[in-house]
């Protein structure tokens, strides 16, 4: 009787079931170390952070600059400046540098500093969002969307995107081969001793194991994670960092079901004043709020339903979350969305903040 | 825009909002025993024709009389906390003391009733001196006190049943309550009814009903709340014993005689007309109501069912189901009443903003207020209005419920001026130096000079078609007071405690109102309703008008109540690009305009789709609902006409995020916020030095 009054219940009051998003607990317990963070240069911008042969470099807007330790203090030095926004920045075996540009293609620079161009075809190159060198001749490079260029991805993310690719470029003949598609959004590479590609899949918040070799479906390494996973880095002892961009909110999930709303949004309203997951906070008064961020008595709580957060993983080399650095929603080095290992620091790209600062690796993966 | 259109049209035809107010009010728990009775009744009109004759009905109210007394008893022990299980034995003993008095001895009938009494006092108070001072259980001991009372009945009972059954009582009162009516209606059953609203009344309207509620709704709270805990559950059992005796009576008027089997049974029937009723066996829920409605289902079933030619066994065993059926049912409807309720009780609908046309090149960014210096930083908790008095002191408003004072000239020193309760919000000084305020949660009251509050006002006129109970206040928001001395106030919403406020955006339904106070009459009317969330009130100079502030409408309107134009309403200010909140005079002719926080194209777009709205709020944490962005507000200076002049923004949006009031006195502009921790102050560039609010009050002067 009782499950006929419930149903009956369900059909006046409609469905019920409350919209969850996994809590920021156990390795994900929130801290203040990326906050906290020393943040060496202001760099508006900044995106991708990377090391090759020995020298570490990271990307804003069409720049590629060199980080350097000059007279007590770091600064980025200006390499080089191309045509069109830098897509990513991976490091490839011999000291070469692989620079992805977008709606360009691969840009490669030798440990001599000499240049050389390989193409990708659009739309390929348009959404190129992460690339890892494979060996000396291949690089695997991650498309977040074949449908949405990058400046995009709010609305790839609103129509529940699924046209990301996974594509093998071989630098010598030119050739690209897709190696695994229909993905929503892939966002970083990384190749593991064992031939293995991890892939993070933002908008399934989760971590793939690819094998290049073989035709097998990808298989999932990390599941339902509390934000959207970005790029990857291999952590010297084993194990790898993830740099997670932006926080999962009931809202923005409650939106993605909500269709009649989302396609009225997505319609009428500008991307910068749409509700859903972002670099960085703005205060600009157009800004969709949610109740729990309203300030209160002069400050906005850590645990408030922001917009954007830093946080980057730390994991085992299992593929096991061990640990994590924070910025909560009261702090501001936001939108992390990659990292990197150099001499004993990790140096993190908060492209929410424009800022590239640094935490002891040692420190941040044994906290 | 067609399915826009269709969208306005059913929020505006379909109340979806009556649901939840039904299902709030507390009278819901006894409708569905209500509509089961009814069931009850048209089955057996139809399986027994002429069942509801005359002649039956009287039948029928005289077992009512008797039967729906018990009833209450058992209720009125149940609301304690606990149940009797004896009734029925205690009836049969009070039964024979009736009838041996009577009967037997001839005694007159006044020492008759007495006897009655007595025996039923007795009982209860054994009952309840083991239940409520010794602590025992309920249940095992009425059980128990079942026995003793059936033994001594089945003791006494032999020797006297030739007495009783030998002669009759010549007594005309006794007959007259046995078989005698008024107009039609059976004595006994005026008895009963009279008994039974002199009991509700009790039980719902005075002290000790109250009490016994407590008691059986929260134990430990009631000791707690200082309510002698023993006493109570002792006197609900007295009483219980006494209203058994008042029925044995009534039922030896009737039959003149008593068998072996009297009262056999009858725990069990009364427990499931009191179950079936809807009193509850947990304790605290329950009404007299209740236990009639009960007990007339079971009478009409059971006298039904003995129509139709089923046996007794079969009876009882029908009986026994609904026992248990009701008692399901009663237990899972107290425990998902609330989530329903919460499930259903937020209904938004449809609320179309217009585009934000109020001069949108003058609200660009600036830091006017960035220079904002803090009065009562950190000491202040959530000033929502400010207002200063002739000597330059201030008075804001807290969330701890005071009203703080800062001294001039430079508001460092405070002091607690008031210690009101509830949140005071608008603020106003009246001629005579009072200051009125408006308390969330509580009503208007007033301070005098030396910090003396007194209530002004804390319930308006009740309407006649508003569902909920809408005489009380629930949120007074903002006040002004016209030149005659009358007290113009808006209620923000009727629908939400001040907790709940942005339940109310989520809404976004005229759930608000206007009211008005009359010191003179002491009267307290409604002047306008259907404003959505109504929050700031000016006076306008003329003495004739005010201003008031329509939040989620994003609007200001003029309303008229005097002079020629009285009863008119007009918009004074649409379009504003964000939410309006209190209202102030300011110099040169002005008002300020606080903007609590800005629009925002999402919620704008939101505001338009009322499903989504409701899902919102019903699958999402409230932490994670789409807000207003009132992270972000600004002060507004407009023209008496209406003009913008002039935006101020605090470009950083940390000193004053969201901006609720604004008061200028002499060249300073002085800034509240609901959720803030300090109130500002800056200078106002050009501003007459000497101007103050009272100095330009409306035309009071």
């Amino acid at each position: 009787m009782f499950a006929m009054l419930r149903a009956a219940g369900r059909a006046l009051i409609g469905r019920d079931t409350f919209v969850s998003v996994p809590p920021m607990d156990g390795p994900f317990k929130p801290n203040a170390l990326l906050e906290q963070a020393e943040r060496l240069f202001i760099l508006p911008d900044v995106d991708s952070v990377v090391t090759a042969g020995g020298a570490a470099y990271c990307s804003a807007g069409r720049c590629l600059h060199r980080i350097e330790h000059r007279g007590g203090a770091f600064v980025a030095v200006e390499a080089r400046r191309f045509g069109s926004r830098v897509a990513f920045l991976a490091g490839a075996p011999n000291g070469r540098l692989i620079v992805g540009v977008e709606s360009e293609g691969l840009h490669v620079r030798t440990a001599d500093s000499a240049w050389s161009f390989v193409p990708v075809p659009t739309p390929l190159s348009s959404c190129m969002t992460a690339g890892a060198a494979l060996d000396d001749e291949r690089v695997l490079v991650c498309v977040g969307s074949t449908r949405n260029r990058a400046v995009d991805w709010k609305r790839d993310l609103m129509e529940n995107g699924a046209s990301g690719a996974v594509v093998v470029v071989e630098l010598g003949k030119g050739a690209v081969r897709t190696i695994a598609a229909d993905l929503a959004f892939p966002y970083g590479a990384l190749v593991q001793r064992n031939g293995t590609v991890l892939v993070s899949e933002s908008w399934r918040h989760r971590i793939l194991r690819l094998r290049i070799s073989t035709d097998r479906a990808p298989e999932t390494l990390l599941d339902d994670l509390p934000a959207y996973p970005a790029r990857m880095a291999a952590a010297s002892d084993g194990g790898f960092w993830l740099a997670l961009f932006a926080p999962r909110r009931q809202l923005f999930e409650f939106l993605l079901v909500e269709h009649d709303f989302r396609r009225d949004m997505i319609a009428t309203i500008d991307e910068d004043d749409w509700i859903g997951p972002d670099y960085r906070s703005s205060d600009a008064p157009d800004q969709p709020l949610q109740q729990g961020s309203v300030r209160q008595m002069g400050i906005v709580k850590p645990w408030a339903p922001s917009r954007s957060y830093g946080l980057v993983a730390r994991c085992d080399a299992d593929g096991a979350p061990i640990g994590s650095l924070h910025s909560r929603a009261d702090g501001s080095l936001h939108g992390v969305a990659s990292i990197a290992e150099w001499n004993q620091d990790l140096l993190i790209a908060s492209r929410g903040a424009g800022v590239v600062a640094r935490v002891a690796s040692f420190e941040a993966a044994h906290d | 825009m067609t399915s826009d259109a269709f969208i306005r049209l059913r929020y505006r035809l379909v109340p979806d909002r009556i649901v939840g107010e039904i299902l709030s009010k507390s009278w819901i728990d006894s409708a569905i025993p209500a509509l089961a009775l009814v069931l009850v009744v048209v089955s057996m009109q139809i399986a027994i024709p002429g069942y509801f004759s005359a002649g039956s009905l009287s039948d029928l109210s005289r077992q009512v009389a008797e039967f729906g007394l018990v009833a209450i008893a058992m209720t009125i022990v149940m609301l304690s906390g606990g149940i009797d299980l004896s009734v029925g034995s205690m009836f049969a003993l009070c039964v024979l003391a009736a009838l041996t008095s009577m009967n037997v001895l001839g005694l007159p009938i006044g020492v008759a009733a007495a006897a009655t009494a007595a025996t039923g006092l007795a009982c209860g108070a054994l009952n309840g001196a083991l239940v409520g001072y010794l602590r025992l259980r309920a249940f095992i001991t009425t059980l128990v006190t079942l026995v003793i009372f059936r033994a001594l009945y089945d003791i006494v009972f032999p020797r006297l049943a030739s007495g009783i059954v030998g002669s009759s009582p010549q007594s005309p009162l006794w007959d007259t309550i046995g078989f005698g009516d008024v107009v039609g209606v059976p004595v006994s059953f005026v008895i009963f009814a009279v008994l039974a609203i002199v009991i509700h009344i009790g039980l719902s309207r005075l002290k000790p009903g109250w009490r016994l509620r407590a008691v059986g709704g929260a134990r430990r709270s009631a000791y707690n709340a200082g309510i002698n805990v023993k006493l109570t559950v002792f006197f609900a059992y007295v009483a219980s014993g006494l209203l058994v005796a008042t029925a044995a009576f009534l039922f030896s008027a009737r039959l003149g005689s008593t068998g072996a089997d009297t009262g056999i049974g009858l725990e069990i029937a009364i427990l499931t007309a009191v179950l079936l009723g809807g009193v509850t066996l947990g304790g605290g829920r329950g009404s007299v109501g209740n236990a009639i409605i009960g007990s007339l289902f079971v009478l009409i079933l059971t006298s039904g069912l003995i129509r139709l030619g089923l046996p007794g066994s079969l009876n009882q065993l029908i009986l026994g189901v609904i026992l248990v059926a009701a008692t399901l049912f009663n237990a899972k409807w107290i425990k998902n009443r609330g989530k329903v309720l919460a499930k259903v009780y937020v209904s938004p609908t449809y609320l179309g903003l217009p585009e934000r046309t109020a001069a949108p090149e003058r609200f660009a960014m600036n830091d006017r207020l960035g220079a904002a210096e803090p009065i009562g930083l950190g000491e202040v908790e959530g000033p929502e209005d400010v207002v200063l008095d002739g000597q330059d002191n201030l008075y804001t408003g807290t969330r701890h419920g005071t009203i703080v004072k800062f001294f001039a000239p430079d508001y460092r020193r405070s002091e607690v001026f008031a210690r009101i309760g509830g949140h005071p919000l608008g603020l106003v000084f009246a001629p005579d130096g009072d200051l009125y305020t408006c308390v969330g949660g509580m009503g208007v009251y007033k301070v005098s000079p030396n910090g003396e509050v007194a209530r002004v006002t804390d319930e308006t006129n009740r309407s006649w078609f508003s569902i909920i109970d809408d005489s009380r206040l629930r949120l007074p928001d903002d006040l002004d007071i016209a030149p005659d001395g009358r007290i113009f106030f808006s209620e923000a919403t009727i629908r939400y405690e001040m907790s709940e406020w942005a339940v109310d955006g989520l809404e976004g339904r005229g759930n608000g109102r206007l009211i008005c106070h009359d010191p003179k009459t002491g009267r307290t009317r409604t002047v306008l309703r259907g404003l959505k969330f109504p929050n700031g009130i000016a006076m306008c100079r003329d003495g004739q008008s005010l201003l008031f502030a329509e939040t989620w409408a994003c609007r200001i309107n003029r309303y008229w109540f005097d002079g020629p134009k009285a009863g008119v309403r007009e918009v004074f200010i649409d379009g504003l690009p964000g939410y309006p909140d209190n209202l102030n005079r300011g110099s040169d002719g002005t008002f300020w305009i606080a903007l609590l926080g800005m629009r925002t194209k999402t919620f704008d777009l939101a505001m338009r789709k009322p499903g989504f709205r409701r899902r919102v709020a019903k699958r999402l944490a409230p932490d994670e609902w789409l807000f207003p962005n009132i992270n972000r507000g600004c002060v507004v200076r407009v023209s008496e006409q209406g003009e913008i002049l002039d935006v101020l923004w605090d470009r950083r949006g940390e000193k004053h995020a969201s901006i609720t009031s604004t008061c200028e006195h002499k060249g300073w502009l002085y800034l509240g916020g609901v959720s803030n921790n300090r109130v500002g102050r800056v200078r106002i560039d050009g501003a007459d030095p000497t101007w103050t609010t009272a100095h330009d009050d409306g035309g009071r002067r």
